[in-house]
């Protein structure tokens, strides 16, 4: 993947006046880039904030004790208590019950439920037959 | 600061958005970018700061040395004098202790105990790693591979820049300098690389490497005589992919971090564990540290080039020192000696092998294909074991611990108490990844270069909201920041 950058550093050797043609088109790409990849962090941080409140409250109280850590640990919980009532993070929330219910299963649990998949299989095959007929019959 | 963290994320907020800002002034930006790696290094403790200098110092020194005189002689005496200094201030933090408990245990065995000086020296967070770039640039300004710099700042950088101070790739000054001599680049393609191998290296950090290591590897490696062989074995095929992925984790997170900040970095690892010889597990494992070892110690020392014998040793020797770089403790010892030996072993088969049975060069039918890929894969399998042998004394605190997990995996009778199916899930899903497509990386990143920045942030957000959503609570050190 890295021979991408390597390729990039070798487009700017040659003719010096094309050499400067391409610094300066690299500049101008580089601004862009640039932009570009600032508006996203920028989106990054704002997703993160609405929902992954939790993870800021978390960090937050890891602080050390003081009249301005302790106003940030207010404001963090009070946007967090305000994004768990809008609802944004249910989805971590979510996510992490389907995680924790494949993280507990344990081997017989496993078992279990290749079982009920089985199952669920035979009962879709037998209905399937019922329901297509047999185009040679 | 551990690359996983929110106090991470925002020192990378602004050290990217204020050194682009400063594109147009390379030095303010080289100078900005040095300020950020000081105070990057100072987080972790500030005390070292001085120490991270002075190493700088006498390289940058011996650089200019180098280039102000032509006597072999001397030339031989200042790479020798920086490259002694560079060694012994490793060698105080690093093996200190270690050589004076050694040598203890040894004056008591022969009836001489005494009191030696032992002091509680704190080793500095990534001195084997800054000390080996350090060296780096003075056998290349040697060898004439890269030119001595004049600017202190070139050479503070290279040997400070963050994303790879305190755990590697060990960057080589031919590879780093040169790119601060050309202005500065952020593309498309940067970014494509940069997010892909972030995102990639945060989920193997933070999710593969996390779990497998709270809930199997510390675990069975604790005691090993309260487990079964059962969970040992998972245990050590757990523990492969933790520090598989904890280590490429730190990497790829480390070379994309650079990638945005307009730097490349050499890959430093490539699916190790689909090697299908300890040669090749080298050419994929830890690859800047390998080929440090190789061009500044296997070839200095003759590498292949004076006989079969001694091109045995140098194997050996080279791989022993490696194991010595890694830890100041003897299992580390045993893991070089034994890879080193088993290198050798290695290459002294294959060339009796050649010898009795030449491999056909006309092409083969079906018959020799199918042959070819059952030896490939019994390469691999071997290849892994071996691998995970070696593992078993890189990962254990005493060869005591060792020894217990070595002779704990003919316990078969006894119930498992770890394996979960979900652990083997993850060990199953990380190895899979080891026999995809090796450009797999690369077409993932062509893909997200050309992603408009909504959907560019969507697809960072959206990744590191799911990894905090699925990895574990808190965040462990990198296993390599002990090195």
């Amino acid at each position: 993947m890295l021979d991408l950058l390597h390729k990039i550093e070798r487009e700017i050797s040659g003719d010096p006046e094309e050499v400067s043609e391409a610094e300066r088109l690299a500049a101008l790409e580089s601004r862009r880039s640039f932009l570009r990849m600032l508006q996203a962090l920028a989106l990054v941080v704002v997703l993160l904030l609405f929902f992954s409140s939790e993870r800021l409250v978390r960090w937050v109280n890891g602080f050390e004790v003081g009249p301005v850590q302790d106003a940030i640990v207010s404001v963090s919980t009070d946007w967090h208590s305000l994004m768990a009532d809008a609802g944004f993070t249910a989805a971590a929330e979510t996510v992490r019950a389907e995680l924790d219910e494949l993280h507990g299963a344990d081997w017989s649990e496993l078992r279990r439920r290749i079982e009920r998949e089985r199952a669920r299989t035979r009962d879709g095959v037998r209905l399937l037959r019922g329901a297509v007929p047999d185009a040679k019959s | 600061m551990l690359f996983p963290t929110i106090e991470f994320g925002i020192f990378f907020l602004v050290v990217f958005a204020a050194s682009w800002a400063v594109r147009g002034m390379p030095e303010v930006r080289k100078l900005f970018l040095l300020g950020a790696s000081y105070f990057f290094y100072g987080w972790w403790d500030w005390r070292f700061l001085g120490l991270l200098f002075l190493s700088t110092l006498i390289n940058y020194l011996a650089g200019l040395a180098l280039e102000k005189t032509e006597r072999v002689g001397l030339r031989k005496f200042v790479v020798g004098v920086a490259v002694v200094a560079g060694l012994s201030i490793l060698g105080f933090f690093k093996y200190y202790g270690f050589f004076l408990a050694s040598l203890s245990v040894l004056l008591e065995s022969a009836g001489l105990s005494r009191d030696l000086p032992f002091m509680q020296v704190i080793l500095p967070v990534g001195i084997s790693f800054f000390t080996f770039q350090g060296i780096s640039y003075v056998v290349d300004v040697y060898r004439g591979h890269v030119k001595a710099e004049r600017s202190l700042t070139n050479v503070m950088l290279y040997i400070s820049f963050f994303p790879q101070l305190v755990a590697g790739p060990i960057v080589r000054a031919a590879d780093f300098l040169p790119q601060l001599h050309h202005p500065v680049r952020l593309t498309r393609a940067h970014i494509g690389v940069g997010v892909v191998l972030i995102l990639s290296g945060l989920l193997k950090k933070m999710f593969v490497a996390n779990y497998l290591a709270t809930e199997l590897v510390d675990p069975v490696f604790f005691d090993p005589t309260a487990v079964g062989a059962l969970d040992l074995l998972i245990g050590i095929y757990g523990y492969a992919i933790q520090i598989y992925c904890d280590f490429s984790g730190y990497s790829d997170i480390a070379i994309g971090v650079a990638a945005l900040l307009g730097y490349r970095f050499l890959e430093n690892f490539d699916q190790p564990y689909r090697a299908s010889s300890l040669q090749d597990f080298w050419r994929r494992w830890h690859i800047s540290l390998s080929t440090w070892l190789r061009d500044y110690l296997y070839v200095p020392l003759g590498g292949n080039r004076h006989g079969e014998v001694k091109t045995y040793r140098n194997l050996f020797l080279t791989m022993f020192l490696g194991g010595i770089w890694h830890g100041a403790a003897w299992t580390f010892v045993f893991w070089g000696a034994f890879h080193g030996s088993m290198l050798a072993v290695e290459r002294y088969a294959r060339r009796q092998i050649e010898f009795f049975a030449p491999a056909e060069t006309a092409p083969g039918g079906l018959m020799t294909a199918l042959g070819n890929g059952a030896q490939h894969l019994v390469g691999v399998v071997w290849t892994f074991h071996l691998v995970c042998f070696a593992w078993i004394f890189f990962r254990a605190d005493s060869f005591a611990t060792a020894g217990s997990y070595l002779a704990g995996l003919v316990r078969w009778g006894e119930a498992s108490q770890y394996v979960t199916p979900f652990l083997v899930w993850l060990i199953f899903i990380a190895m899979i990844f080891q026999f995809t497509p090796r450009h797999l990386g690369r077409w993932l990143a062509k893909g997200v270069q050309h992603l408009p920045s909504p959907l560019l942030g969507l697809l960072l957000g959206g990744g590191i909201w799911l990894i905090w959503a699925i990895a574990p609570e808190g965040v462990a050190p990198f296993i390599y920041f002990q090195f």
